[in-house]
């Protein structure tokens, strides 16, 4: 089905929070599930499948451990968007050329956004690798090497993040519609689903706020 | 333009007492709207108009501007009474609309017609700009009727204080239900300024609506119907009832927020800055205070606490008339030495109705500012975590001060929480300690949680912010937000917005004045009813007249 932008946006940080992750990290997920599905990239897909993964699994086992420019998750396989909103953070750094590998990353296409966004804050080409797959972010062009499973990857073993020097394949022209399969729709609505509070009798009378007729 | 005084502090202004008490001003979007509308000559048609005797069918409104044209989709409904309800939980309307982006083709109405009609439950597509409804105001809707089918005019009073035949309940935009997003009209120059596409569907909706009640009364009795007379015509407004909904939206857009107070600000700091106020510009202003006063009389309330502004206003309004009559504008920058005056006379509902009157005037100095009203939200999403953690510390300690300050163990501090109910998807605001709902807060809360941000940060050993967010996660979105406050001034609220005594209504009213909203009548704290476009020109007669000068009533023609 066809979606607007701001639908997809809202469910997948609606999404993001269902599972547990804070709301800024959330919003960044909302952000960044939105720019992938304007690329026409999988970005929704590929949200719903790392939150069935990480579903009740505890933040400090997903997230980077030290400062260095090796990174890995205590428990063996990098979060995507925790990772990513560590890489963005650490936008200048990338610019003046600090190269950064991850070990083992669930969804490395989740880490795009993230990049691209580090790019156009600092004005750097970066790139975002695993085999078979070059991502690039220069002057707000994004090019990708491949579109195939293998950007849509589930894990891979290592990922590099650094400034880019070549830009393969074509340029990606930007959607203002973004196109959701059913299932992953489903998925990321149950997600969502639980940030929203059961009702109650006292809810549904006080909480909007019905007070006087509202009919004359 | 070269001004000698500075837009007012953000921390007197981004209260949500104050906020609670904005007017309309010549910056309202409804405004902003109509002065292009005319500017460029648009004109309108209404190339469908199919409504049977049951007042069922439909209706195309189109407005064609020097690019591109926009229509109104109308679909009308015979709804049985005890179906009608404002409420968001209601699933059929006497109306419902959408904004098409250009001039639809039978199957597109066919389309809309399986969608519209159905609102939140149907699907629109990016050829859809805008979702919305209206209920009619049963009473004025069978008077008007019934007196236009026997051949007279409506009761003038009656008109007057309804103000509306019938009023929306919601007006979706920005992609919601499947419309388009904003991105694909927001570079045309008129959809650029905010809720441009909104404020137009509105404004075409209130074409069909008296249209409609025409229509009904000659279906009724074709032999005596008569139309409304035009000037009593354009009493009629379009109302709306606004919950909840619509308040968290100040929260969750502060660079757009900022924009719409900046420019609101700069207006009164460029008039207030002028060195002197020719005679005409004195008569001007002296002429729309007079008519502020009338505006703030005829303003119905039965809320308690509008009833209390209301008598404030009134009073106030009685104040700045008899310090014009007894003050000379001639002098020396008259506009800052009122403004002064003001600030010891007058209480906050007579002090922002100063603010918007002061604009009235300088069309040439304020009005551009509409241009400066939108935002690029984007651009100021990313985290900065190269900022060091001390410079985090000194933005909370400036912009949030006032959260430090609260002591948040109180029960009555944090009394409130932001939530969405499973039922219907809608913003709510619940009790915390009383109902079972803290595990679904939203974040909309900046004072407490900068104070928490900042109770950490005084913790932690490490230099950067990105090493702090990687170890505490839960504040990224406040830390997002703090350094959105730090480069736009008005972007934060400064005041409580989970304390036992927050007025959701305050929220509601900041933005609906920026629509150019008028007549606030709030029903209880968390909804309220408004007028919108009441007296302005109709399409037709957008060009012969003046697109402008509708907001307050006229005075007596002896007084003009």
């Amino acid at each position: 089905m066809s979606w607007s932008l701001n639908e997809i946006e809202s469910l997948a940080r609606k999404a993001a929070r269902g599972s547990g992750l804070s709301w800024g990290l959330a919003e960044e997920a909302g952000r960044s599930t939105r720019w992938l599905c304007a690329m026409d990239l999988p970005g929704a897909d590929c949200l719903a499948g790392l939150l069935q993964q990480n579903d009740g699994a505890d933040y400090p086992g997903l997230c980077p451990e030290g400062s260095g420019v090796a990174w890995a998750a205590p428990d063996g396989i990098l979060c995507p968007l925790i990772t990513g909103a560590a890489l963005c953070d650490r936008a200048a750094e990338l610019a003046g050329g600090r190269r950064i590998t991850l070990a083992r990353t669930a969804y490395p296409l989740l880490l795009y956004p993230h990049v691209a966004t580090a790019a156009d804050r600092t004005g750097a080409a970066l790139g975002l690798s695993w085999p078979g797959v070059l991502l690039t972010r220069k002057a707000g062009v994004s090019t990708i090497s491949a579109r195939d499973d293998t950007a849509a990857a589930t894990a891979v073993d290592t990922v590099e993040i650094s400034i880019a020097a070549e830009f393969p394949g074509v340029s990606v022209k930007r959607a203002f519609r973004g196109d959701i399969s059913p299932q992953t729709a489903g998925i990321l609505k149950e997600f969502a689903h639980r940030t929203y509070a059961p009702e109650t009798e006292e809810s549904r009378l006080g909480g909007a706020g019905a007070g006087l007729t509202d009919n004359d | 333009m070269n001004r000698t005084i500075h837009p007012r502090d953000p921390a007197t202004v981004m209260k949500l007492d104050r906020m609670g008490s904005f007017h309309q001003s010549r910056l309202s979007f409804m405004r902003v709207l109509l002065r292009r509308l005319q500017d460029e000559a648009w004109h309108f048609d209404r190339p469908v108009f199919d409504i049977d005797a049951r007042g069922v069918g439909r209706a195309v409104y189109s407005a064609h501007g020097p690019d591109r044209s926009y229509s109104l989709v109308a679909f009308a409904n015979d709804l049985p009474p005890e179906k009608r309800s404002d409420r968001v939980i209601a699933t059929e309307w006497d109306a419902t609309f959408t904004l098409f982006d250009g001039v639809p083709t039978d199957e597109d109405l066919d389309r809309l017609e399986r969608n519209v009609p159905r609102q939140e439950a149907g699907r629109v597509s990016d050829r859809e700009l805008s979702l919305s409804r209206a209920n009619r105001s049963v009473r004025l809707w069978d008077h008007v009727v019934e007196r236009l089918a026997a051949g007279q005019q409506p009761d003038t009073e009656m008109v007057a204080r309804v103000g509306y035949l019938m009023r929306t309940t919601a007006v979706y935009g920005s992609g919601k239900f499947g419309a388009a997003d904003r991105e694909k009209t927001a570079d045309r120059p008129e959809c650029r300024g905010p809720f441009q596409v909104e404020m137009l569907s509105v404004y075409l909706t209130r074409a069909f609506v008296l249209d409609l009640v025409e229509h009904m009364a000659r279906l009724r009795a074709p032999d005596t119907a008569v139309t409304l007379d035009p000037a009593l015509r354009r009493g009629f407004g379009i109302g709306n009832s606004t919950g909840l909904g619509m308040a968290p939206f100040l929260i969750t857009h502060p660079v757009l927020i900022n924009n719409w107070i900046a420019a609101r600000e700069e207006a009164l700091a460029r008039v207030r800055s002028l060195p002197r106020a020719t005679a005409a510009e004195a008569e001007t202003f002296r002429r729309f205070a007079a008519r502020a006063r009338r505006h703030a009389q005829a303003w119905q309330s039965e809320h308690p606490v509008q009833i209390a502004k209301l008598r404030d206003l009134r009073a106030d309004m009685d104040r700045l008339c008899e310090y014009l009559d007894n003050t000379d504008l001639a002098g020396d920058t008259p506009w800052n030495r009122l403004w002064i005056w003001a600030e010891g006379a007058l209480t906050l509902e007579g002090q922002e109705q100063l603010v918007s009157l002061l604009m009235e005037p300088y069309g040439d100095l304020v009005d551009g500012l509409s241009m400066c009203m939108y935002a690029d939200e984007m651009a100021s999403f990313p985290i900065d975590g190269a900022m060091p953690v001390s410079a985090l510390r000194a933005i909370l300690e400036d912009i949030y001060g006032w959260a430090l300050e609260i002591d948040w163990t109180r029960r009555e501090a944090q009394a409130r929480v932001w939530y969405t109910s499973e039922a219907k998807l809608e913003p709510r605001v619940g009790e915390r300690f009383e109902e079972p709902i803290e595990p679904y807060e939203q974040p909309l809360c900046p004072g407490r949680d900068a104070a928490r941000l900042h109770a950490d940060l005084k913790q932690f050993p490490g230099a950067t912010l990105a090493a702090f967010l990687l170890r505490h996660p839960q504040h990224r979105h406040i830390a997002r937000r703090a350094q959105i406050a730090a480069r736009f001034p008005y972007a934060e609220i400064r005041d409580n917005t989970i304390d036992a005594a927050m007025l959701p209504i305050d929220l509601l009213r900041a933005k609906l004045s920026f629509f150019g909203a008028c007549h606030f009548d709030p029903r209880s704290d968390r909804w309220v009813r408004i007028k919108m476009y009441q007296n302005a020109p109709f399409p037709h007669e957008l060009a012969s007249g003046d697109a402008d000068d509708w907001t307050y009533p006229h005075l007596p023609e002896a007084a003009e």
